[in-house]
């Protein structure tokens, strides 16, 4: 085996992974698992965390993490709501009566929302040199928070319009599929054709090698908070599309820390500067076979949750001795 | 250039910080101080409710202490945020603060002994929560204002009983869907629905294993959807821990194309939204838990032990013989009487 060979299988061990892990809940579901009618399912439910997903890879290449995008995705899901709740809500702050906003305008702000909350914690960590962890640990207390402050109880009854991302079908696809994958793709396109995507590899790398080779860190910095955030906020937006409703309480919990998981089993380095958007995919899908699997085959959701930490400890292990063996 | 950068960073903090002070001002209003001047009349209580966490359910049950405190009680509340800990923490704080008496939503119903001793000589009002060790009760000192969280999946059970009963059908398969796993209400919930099906004479199967949907809707459809996957229902109902899951139980069925009326699908707490879903026969039923009724029977029940009154003095309910639990009961909502609760 040569050395192309070799590298080609190290960077795409992942998929072989994923096809024996497929096969095997085919065999164990007898066949009911691969059906294109539950695949369709996997999908949707994977969605939300994975276009998170998409959002932390890029944090954690820049050797940063971004623990928001749950809390701000709860965020924006109520605040979105609320402009396109068909009921007069007493419990929400921002009040329409009940008349639905158009619910393009009521997307643009809630985007707008993410970036800017992006863009602030980017600046935070770009300029002070805070540690990640710490910026956005104190971003997910206070969009938790705020979220709590605007409403207290779930903001229901949303317009078809607000739900039309989240719900809708285009054929047989539902729409919220379709946004995964034009989100995949707009990743992939960021990450390797733009000069900011190998800006953020470099700076990943090594941030002072990058500013001295005449990258502007600060700005990468910020603009992978941006992005992040942005993630979250159609996250958010999916969300309460998804199940018509938002909690400020409950929605989004955790889901961070699934996306990070499901970057980390993709192949991207907490280290810096590794990273690639086909390994992250197939991070996302392996947690999504394990999630709907054990579903199917009644597995009690402990033990579900054992699985899924062996797989995120196995996976960093074999990556971590990768790594080392290029020093 | 780099100085200035860092100035315009602190700048955007400062501002943040202030604009969320500012957020919380308009709240903290709503929240410290149920009734205005209350220093300055006779009474003067002080009594501190400290929340397990501050979610729509207890939300509700706070604004119901609130409003029914009488003259002269300063009522503070406070959200523990879901940590034992923290509760102990605000419990010393209220007790060497002396506060007149503490109202306690018990983060952690086996903690209950550890927070007494926190409380001192500080009379204590137990609510919503049941301390797994009752032996702690001891009536004029330390009492229980709430539902017996055993009751809830009982009605949950009997309806069912009925329903298939109805039907002439003993044999049925059911899906759970469980709160949090672990939680006290989430293992009595579930064991007394399924006690409830077996008294009733049904073979029952589960389908699957019990699903952990959070207490939430979103994760309810997770866990829910590859169940329904193959556009198929084989299962004769589905029982929810509450109502925000039980509605994800049917937004993953109506994104399925499945109808939600063809099983009765059962949720506990009767929600706003889960009312509206039995008004629409897309629930077939749900448990109310008075959380307005809960919180008046908390604060009431401080002020009687303060006073040394009998336990249920003042409030609609009973209390038992012990007069260490003030009963505040669960009532079943069905599509019969579901218009009765719209402005309870």
């Amino acid at each position: 085996m040569n050395a192309k060979q070799k590298q080609f299988i190290s960077q795409n061990g992942i998929w072989g992974v994923l096809i024996v892990l497929v096969i095997l809940v085919t065999i164990l579901t007898g066949g009911k698992f691969i059906k294109p009618a539950n695949i369709e399912t996997l999908f949707t439910n994977e969605s939300i965390k994975g276009i998170m997903a998409f959002g932390v890879m890029m944090a954690i290449l820049s050797k940063g993490i971004d623990l928001n995008p749950g809390s701000l995705a709860a965020l924006v899901a109520v605040i979105g709501a609320s402009m396109c709740t068909m009921n007069e809500t007493t419990a929400s702050i921002i009040q329409n009566g009940g008349k639905p906003m158009p619910a393009i305008v009521a997307i643009v702000i809630c985007l707008a929302l993410g970036c800017i909350s992006g863009a602030i914690f980017g600046s935070i960590i770009a300029f002070t040199k805070m540690p990640a962890f710490i910026a956005t640990l104190g971003a997910q207390l206070m969009c938790r928070a705020a979220s709590k402050i605007i409403t207290t109880a779930p903001v229901s009854n949303l317009s078809d319009g607000f739900r039309f991302l989240g719900k809708a079908k285009v054929g047989p696809i539902p729409m919220i599929v379709i946004v995964f994958i034009v989100m995949y793709i707009i990743s992939a396109i960021l990450l390797t054709q733009t000069r900011w995507g190998k800006s953020v590899y470099a700076v990943g790398g090594n941030d002072q090698a990058a500013r001295v080779a005449g990258i502007n860190v600060e700005k990468t910095l910020i603009l992978v908070y941006v992005w992040c955030s942005f993630c979250a906020a159609l996250g958010g937006i999916l969300l309460a599309g998804r199940t018509g409703s938002a909690d400020p309480s409950t929605y989004g919990l955790n889901y961070e820390l699934d996306a990070i998981a499901a970057a980390t089993v993709g192949g991207t380095s907490h280290t810096g500067g590794v990273c690639r958007i086909s390994g992250v995919l197939a991070g996302i899908l392996i947690l999504g076979v394990v999630n709907n699997g054990l579903v199917m085959l009644g597995v009690n959701d402990n033990y579900t949750n054992i699985i899924k930490g062996l797989i995120i400890i196995v996976s960093v292990a074999l990556d971590m001795r990768k790594n080392t063996k290029k020093v | 250039m780099k100085k200035r950068n860092r100035l315009a960073a602190l700048a955007i903090a400062a501002a943040m910080t202030a604009t969320m002070f500012a957020g919380c001002g308009s709240s903290d209003s709503a929240s410290s101080s149920a009734s205005g001047d209350t220093a300055s009349s006779g009474d003067g209580y002080d009594i501190t409710f400290i929340l397990s966490l501050r979610d729509e359910f207890l939300s509700a049950l706070e604004a119901g202490a609130q409003d029914n405190a009488p003259d002269g009680v300063n009522l503070t509340t406070q959200d523990a945020q879901n940590d034992a800990a923290k509760q102990q923490q605000m419990i010393e704080s209220a007790r060497n603060a002396e506060n007149d008496a503490i109202i306690i939503n018990l983060v952690d119903p086996a903690s209950a002994e550890s927070m007494l001793e926190s409380a001192g000589d500080i009379p204590v009002v137990f609510v919503n929560r049941y301390p797994t060790d009752d032996s702690v009760l001891e009536a004029g000192k330390c009492v229980y204002v709430g539902s017996d969280e055993l009751t809830s999946g009982k009605f949950q059970g009997e309806f069912l009983v009925d329903y298939f009963n109805e039907k002439g059908q003993t044999d049925i398969t059911y899906v759970m869907i469980q709160g949090t796993l672990g939680q006290t209400s989430t293992t009595n919930r579930t064991a007394s629905a399924v006690k409830a099906l077996e008294d009733g004479g049904l073979n029952i199967t589960l389908k699957g294993a019990e699903l952990a949907g959070e207490y939430d809707r979103a994760t309810a459809i997770e866990v829910f959807s590859p169940l329904i996957s193959t556009g198929e229902i084989d299962f004769d109902c589905v029982i929810s821990n509450n109502d925000a899951m039980a509605l994800g139980v049917i937004e993953a069925m109506e994104q399925k194309g499945l109808n939600p009326a063809d099983i009765p699908i059962v949720g506990i707490d009767a929600t706003a939204d889960g009312r509206q879903a039995i008004k629409d026969g897309k629930l077939a039923m749900s448990v109310f838990q008075d959380p307005n009724g809960q919180g008046k029977g908390a604060i009431l029940a401080a002020v009687n032990l303060i006073e040394g009154n009998a336990l249920a003095d003042g409030t609609d309910y009973e209390a038992n013989e012990d007069e260490t639990v003030l009963w505040v009961p669960f009532e079943p909502v069905t599509p019969d009487n579901v218009a009765d609760y719209d402005n309870r």
